[in-house]
This record gives C-alpha cells, structure tokens and sequence, in this order.
C-alpha cells in the first residue's frame, strides 16, 4: 500500500501546514482562510479511509457554511488588524508540565490503539449505511439532533426580531 | 476513466511494466487535463455564443468581424486579457489578492470531475457523484469573500458579502430540489440517476410526477443563483456595485472569474440534463469503436444527445438573462427563503407521499400500464 | 397567503411572456436593425443622404469663366482664386482655385452664387472626408497642366470666335 500511504501523508502534510498557519499567523484573515486547506485536507483523509458520504458534507458543512460563517466573523469585526494579542501571564515551567503531561497521553493513546488498516480496507458506498444507521439504530440522537438545530434556528430569528421590534415602535409583524 | 485505464493496460503492454497504481495515476492526470483543454475553450466559446444570442434578441448584431461569423472573438478577447497590465491595487492584500480567483475557478473546475459525458466518459463516477457536486461548488464562496476582501474597496467587500450570502442561500433549495429525484432514484450517482430514465421525454425525471416537474424549476433557479447570473447578479452588476467583487482585478486574474462564471453555467445545465432531462439516452447506439480511436463502449450517440442537451439549457440561461431585470437584494432573499425553500420542501414530501403510493412508477407507466 | 399563490402566479406568468418576446425577436421574424458601416451597408451610404444634401464642394473648372463671385459670397472666406487675363482671349483664365473644406461650413452660399449653367461648383453628398492632416483639407483645383489646357481653351475660343464674326 505504499501509494495510500504517500498520498495519506501529503494530505497531512496539508492539514498540518495549514493548521499551523492558522495558529501561527500574525493576520487574523489569513488564519481564517487557511482553515480552507485544513478542512480540505481532512476530507481528503475521509475519503482514503473509504467514507465519501463524510467527506462530500465536510467540504459542503464545514467549508459552504462553518468557515463562511468565521469568515464573515472575522471581516465584520471592526479594526481585527489592529488587535493587540498580548497575554501579561507568561509562566513556562507551568505551561510546559501541562503540555507533557498532555503529549503523554495523547501519545500513549495512539500507540495503544489498533488501528485496524492493515490491508483491509475495502471502498464502499457508504450513504446507504449512513442512513440506515441514522434512521433505525441511532435515530434518538437523530431527532434529538434536530430539535437542537430547530431550537438554534429559532433562537437566532429571536434575537434578530427582537433588534428590529425595540427600534420600531408598533412595526409591522 | 477506470474503464479506460482498464482498457489501456489491458490492450498497451508497456504500461504493465509499472504498478497499475501509477498508471492510473497518470491517466488520470491526462484525463484532467483533457477536461481543461474541453472546458477553457468552451467557456470562452460560450461568451461569444452569449454575445451573439444577446445581439439577436436585442434586434442587433453581436460581434461578427473576428474571423467568419465572428467565432474568434473570444480568442481575440483571451489574448487580449492575457496581455494586459496586471494591476494589484497598492493597499490590497497581495497574497489573498492573487489567491482569490485561483480558488474560483478551482472550485468550479472541481466539478468537472464528477460529469458524465456519455455511457462511459466520465471522470469518475462517483457513488456521491450529485452530492461531490455540491460540495466543491461551495468552494467557490469563499473565493469570492476573499476577492472581495483582498481588494480592499469597500464596494467590492459588499458585493462580495452579498454574492456570499446569495450562494449560501440558495444551495437550500437546490440540494432540497435534487433531493427529490434522489428519493426516486435511490442513488447519488450520476451515471445511476441516468440509467433510470429513458430515451423518450416520458421517461424522464421531468414528467415523472408533478413534484419532480416543479422541482425541476425550483432547481434551475436556485441554480441560476448560484451562478451569479441574471436575475440574481447584484453582486458584479456594473450598475450596481461597479462590477462588485471583481473591479479591481485586471487582465488575466479577471479572465479566470469570468471563464469560472461560463463553466459554472455548463456545469448547472450539464446537472439539470443528468437528473431531470433523461442525460445521454438514446434510442440507438453509435460505437465508435469502429475508427479505433476509442474502445466501442464509448456511445457517440449519447455524446452528442447529451452536449445538444445541455446546450439547449444554457441557451435558456442565457435566454432569461436577456430577458429579466435584476433582481434588489432583499427580493433575491425572499424569493430564495419565503418561496424557493417552501416549494422545494412541499416537493420532497410531495415526492416521498408518491412513493409510498405508487412506488417509482412515472405518470407514463401509470397511464400506459 | 392567497397574496403568496397569487405573486407566485404572477411571477410566472410574467417571465413567460417575456421570454416569449425575447424568444420572438431570436427568430428570423425580427431582422436586426443594425447598419454595418461602412463596408457591409445594403446600399452605400452616401445614396441613402437626400438628393441635395450639402455634402463636400466638386468643382468643375472646364465650365468656370473665373467669375469668382464664389470667393466673394463665401462668408468665411474659404475659396482662394487666382485668375489672370489672357492676351488675345475675353474674360479670365484660372490659375489657381483652392476650397479649404476645413473652414468650409456647407451653407451653399457658393453654390447660388454660380452663374454658370451647369454649375461649376456644387455639393456632392460626400461626407467621408477626414484626413490624417489638416494641410490635405484644402483642394487644390487647378495645377500648372490644368492652367495650360485652360489658356489653350480660351485662346482656341476666341480664335472660333474671330472666324465666326470674319465670315459674317
């Protein structure tokens, strides 16, 4: 498999270089817009880990409407450019026992799990399992899910009716 | 384009000396760059189709002295473009600026891949074929913010905002509309939702039920939207916002929007023929097998039905962009939400009531028996 | 919600008509009124100007007897001529005859002043008449060939005319 495993590393090395321009980068808008790479290369990985489904609604949620909605964010943010990020608290010696101790288990969990891949993956379509799945073994969470999303929906017309009513005296409904 | 690389290890024997990963993989690149060499000058054919169609329904001639007939207008206006000044504007953003329009026409190159030409000229059939669509044109909104933020002209940060949130809007309705043939079809493959259709127009997809009928202009609207076209242009209107997110892009850079633009056009018509205008059926079969260029599979009949077809739909593009005033940007909004999203809603349940009566009987099969 | 179905309605009804003109004018029923200047006009463009359309002046210096009452009515003063008496002919011989057409404001004062019949100065319906330099907008008429051929003219004339009262 020495193909699947060049092409699964260049997709990292996507994510990871992007990733670390978005957490790098001096320009607010540019880490807003290098999350596109990074959301791109995930998908890329979704998809040589045979799930199409997944990685087809992560480019259409996450690139068409969550980095959308970050980058409208980040632009109507008045004067972004000139925000001084500068945290007064700088202690290292606590800042670096926290990340070892984080490294160790992050680490200890990779090299414990079997990552099941080893010559067994089959390319399968796999929207028709999705749905399945989601419509009879899962379809509590499903629904709870969705009068999630329902409640956001109407929360966020709320708070927009709510601006416009308390300008206008007696507007129109 | 599997079924050529099988082909051509099976019939080439000097392609088997290398894994027939590698091969494929080398296909595949040339059959990118096929699809590019079919796309560019297509879409730049397509602007002097639009000009001369634009010419005769305004009671005028369109551009006819490049050449006969005029036909290498856009090659003069390519060149043209190629060699202009390429301006960045002093306080734009250089990187984000120069960024934009690649990520534009690349999003909507993208789509290329996933659109069936004939029985077996296709890129990749994909299994999510309608669905990868979808999901790679959504690239093509985050290239217009950020032209319209890298040019740092107010205006083009507006029009770029609008078109933004005109493209968000109306993917609800078209993917809601589609959704509708996916229920009768059951599957997001393109070449699947064409074998399920017919030849002959009873069988489409169109005059299937009503719901699909209605659903058919639900999704060219929402598609037309989606282009950015006439009724729905305010964002790169010149009226309007002095040609919105693209006003500060010269030369070549401006060349790739308008060229993403006509391919845009190609690929909504090219998708509306594959789910609701039966795609490349035909009532005979032409193999081409015969000069040996390609392998017999390859239909031309189907070829050319489904080009004919899809052009067809482009003209009526281009037909209802000569037609139409532009729509405000409040009144795109509540056509996308107050009636696009109700009537593509109605047509989904419409199309599931259907099917749980009749099953995946068209009206046809209902009258004829 | 009876304004909902109502405005939907509308909206269809409406695009199609539209696009039905549309459609009309894309068939051969509605030629295009485009003129194709200036090559590619049905009939060339200066027929389609009236027949005394005061275009650019033609001048015909066989039937000119140098009265140059032309000069002297043109008010902008564009007509030059130069005319010299021949010994032995009547009247005057022209030696030069320039009309700047770059001052010249086509009101055709010129024209009505000719007393000859037919006229020795007329408009045409020419129109087309710019030039890279303003130098070539003066026409010249009369060159040293022409001066000759028109003194021999007069001087041949006047000869017929003194064989004529001889035999009388």
């Amino acid at each position: 498999m020495q193909s699947f495993n060049i092409v699964v590393y260049v997709f990292a090395a996507i994510i990871v270089a992007s990733a670390a321009l978005v957490a790098f980068s001096r320009n607010l808008v540019y880490s807003a817009f290098a999350l596109l790479f990074t959301f791109f290369g995930v998908a890329g990985i979704y998809v040589m880990l045979s799930a199409d489904f997944l990685a087809a609604v992560q480019l259409l949620i996450y690139v068409g409407g969550i980095l959308v909605l970050i980058i409208f964010a980040v632009m109507l943010t008045h004067r972004i450019s000139d925000v001084e990020i500068s945290n007064q608290s700088l202690r290292p010696a606590q800042g670096a026992l926290i990340l070892i101790g984080i490294m160790a288990v992050l680490l200890g969990v990779i090299f414990k799990t079997q990552w099941s891949l080893e010559g067994q993956l089959e390319y399968q379509a796999t929207t028709a399992l999705i749905g399945d799945l989601l419509l009879k073994k899962y379809l509590l969470p499903f629904e709870i899910v969705s009068v999630l999303l329902l409640a956001a929906l109407m929360g966020a017309a709320v708070i927009v009716r709510k601006e416009v009513r308390g300008e206008q005296s007696g507007g129109k409904s | 384009m599997r079924y050529f690389a099988d082909w051509i290890i099976e019939n080439l024997e000097f392609t088997r000396a290398i894994p027939s990963e590698y091969v494929y993989l080398i296909i595949m690149v040339v059959g990118g760059l096929l699809l590019l060499l079919f796309v560019v000058p297509m879409a730049g054919a397509l602007t002097f189709v639009e000009r001369r169609v634009a010419g005769k329904m305004q009671s005028r001639i369109g551009p006819n002295r490049v050449g006969p007939q005029g036909i290498f207008q856009f090659v003069a206006d390519g060149v043209k473009l190629i060699l202009k000044e390429d301006i960045i504007p002093t306080a734009a953003d250089r990187r984000l600026f120069k960024l934009a329009p690649y990520i534009v026409f690349v999003g909507s190159f993208l789509t290329f891949a996933a659109l069936p030409f004939s029985q077996k000229l296709i890129a990749a059939d994909l299994n999510i074929g309608i669905l990868y669509i979808f999901a790679v044109s959504s690239m093509v909104v985050v290239g217009i913010i950020m032209s319209g933020w890298a040019s740092n002209n107010n205006l083009s940060l507006l029009g770029g905002m609008r078109s933004a949130a005109q493209i968000i809007s109306y993917e609800v309705p078209q993917i809601l509309s589609v959704l509708a043939v996916i229920l009768l079809t059951g599957t997001l493959g393109m070449q699947g939702t064409i074998k399920a259709q017919g030849w002959a127009p009873q069988h489409w997809f169109l005059f299937h039920n009503p719901f699909a009928f209605i659903a058919f202009f639900v999704f060219f609207i929402s598609a037309v939207a989606e282009c950015n076209r006439i009724p729905f242009d305010i964002p790169e209107a010149e009226s309007e916002l002095v040609s919105g997110y693209n006003t500060e892009y010269s030369g070549f850079r401006f060349g790739l929007f308008f060229l993403a633009e006509f391919a845009n056009v190609y690929v909504i018509s090219a998708v509306a023929v594959t789910l609701f205008l039966g795609g490349w059926n035909t009532p005979f079969y032409l193999p081409t097998g015969i000069w040996g260029l390609l392998p017999s599979a390859v239909n031309l009949a189907g070829l050319i039905t489904f080009l004919i077809k899809t052009f067809v739909l482009v003209f009526v593009c281009m037909w209802l962009r000569w037609t139409l005033p532009r729509l405000r940007v409040d009144q795109l909004m509540t056509v996308g939400w107050k009636y696009m999203v109700p009537i593509a809603f109605f047509n989904l349940v419409g199309t599931a009531v259907w099917m749980l009566v009749w099953g995946d009987k068209s009206i046809a099969a209902l009258l004829g028996g | 919600m009876r304004r909902y179905f109502l405005n939907i309605w509308e909206a269809i009804s409406t695009i199609a008509k539209g696009m039905g003109v549309t459609l009309v004018h894309f068939t051969p029923a509605r030629k295009s009124i485009t003129i194709q200047y200036p090559d590619r006009t049905p009939v060339p463009v200066v027929e389609t100007l009236p027949e005394r359309s005061r275009g650019m002046l033609t001048f015909d210096p066989d039937v000119c007897d140098a009265c140059s009452m032309c000069a002297m009515t043109c008010p902008i003063d564009c007509i030059s001529i130069d005319r010299e008496r021949v010994e032995g002919a009547k009247g005057f011989v022209l030696k030069r005859f320039d009309i700047d057409m770059a001052k010249c404001m086509y009101c055709g004062l010129c024209t009505e002043a000719c007393p000859v019949k037919p006229k020795g100065l007329e408009h045409t319906r020419e129109f087309e008449g710019a030039t890279d330099r303003m130098e070539d907008l003066i026409l010249e008429f009369i060159d040293e060939k022409k001066h000759r051929e028109l003194v021999e003219k007069a001087l041949k004339k006047a000869e017929k005319l003194k064989a004529a009262q001889n035999e009388e």
